[in-house]
């Protein structure tokens, strides 16, 4: 894990407490920048399919924790619950990779949020999210 | 949870992912084959209901192996998936589908499931895949 540590951008805070987001991470808070959520997580080989790239199921997982993380912190609400994501794979992720989501909402109603995140390494695009938030209790 | 519920097999998986979040289990022939896996304590969130990501990784799976069926294990990726979260699944739920290929081209596979908890439909998903080296 420290190891781990030195791989991060400066300011990581671990966000996995339990469950699936324990089990399929650690995933990581980065410090905000300009109104963007950003989060991190370290390719490690769990993560990884039989083509030696990221699962892409890891990819979804982490953009569905970094724009549900972001939801919450933009409404305020204690529970925010994903209604709908969409997800392109532009390029794969390597084992190693420090891979970090950009997450901006669009648009925040009373009651829903629009979200979209770029997942990025370095200059390397690995996906594109898109979705929609439904804030369940404020 | 490594046991397999009646009437199904364990699916073969080689996906470190799919390992680590597995066991799947499958049941059918080549090309109509059912999947199907049980929430655990690995899978939920805080709220106690499976975690949004285990359902993506589980179809990712479920379509992939769908999508092996049909290009015979051709090497094919993901291209795009999009999903719709309809109900909750809780621990100790079947989670099952039945992938539907849409529509086969040279290079793409369209494939759509509808994921049920008994009769239930509580997640449902649209993906195009490509079948690599094809132009």
């Amino acid at each position: 894990m420290t190891t781990t540590h030195v791989a991060l951008p400066p300011g990581a805070e671990n966000i996995s407490r339990g469950g699936f987001n324990l089990f399929a991470g650690p995933f990581w808070r980065l410090p905000d920048q300009g109104g963007t959520g950003r989060f991190a997580l370290l390719v490690e080989q769990k993560h990884m399919n039989s083509s030696g790239s990221l699962h892409g199921g890891v990819l979804m997982t982490f953009a569905d924790i970094a724009m549900s993380q972001t939801s919450r912190a933009a409404s305020g609400a204690r529970t925010c619950t994903t209604v709908s994501l969409t997800c392109d794979f532009t390029g794969p992720g390597k084992l190693g990779d420090v891979i970090v989501a950009e997450v901006r909402v669009t648009r925040q109603t009373r009651t829903m949020l629009f979200l979209s995140a770029e997942l990025v390494c370095g200059a390397r695009k690995l996906g594109v999210a898109t979705g929609l938030w439904k804030i369940f209790e404020q | 949870m490594t046991t397999p519920p009646a009437g199904f097999t364990r699916t073969e998986l080689i996906d470190p992912f799919e390992i680590h979040v597995g066991p799947v289990f499958e049941r059918g022939a080549k090309g109509a084959r059912r999947f199907a896996f049980v929430v655990d304590e690995r899978h939920i969130n805080m709220r106690g209901v499976v975690h949004g990501g285990m359902l993506m990784t589980f179809a990712d799976a479920a379509l992939g192996q769908a999508a092996w069926d049909v290009c015979d294990h051709a090497s094919c990726v993901t291209m795009t998936m999009q999903m719709q979260f309809l109900a909750p699944a809780k621990l100790g739920d079947l989670v099952e589908v039945t992938p539907v290929l849409t529509r086969r081209t040279r290079a793409l596979m369209f494939f759509r499931g509808d994921f049920t908890v008994g009769e239930e439909t509580i997640f449902s998903v649209s993906s195009v895949w490509k079948i690599l080296g094809v132009d």
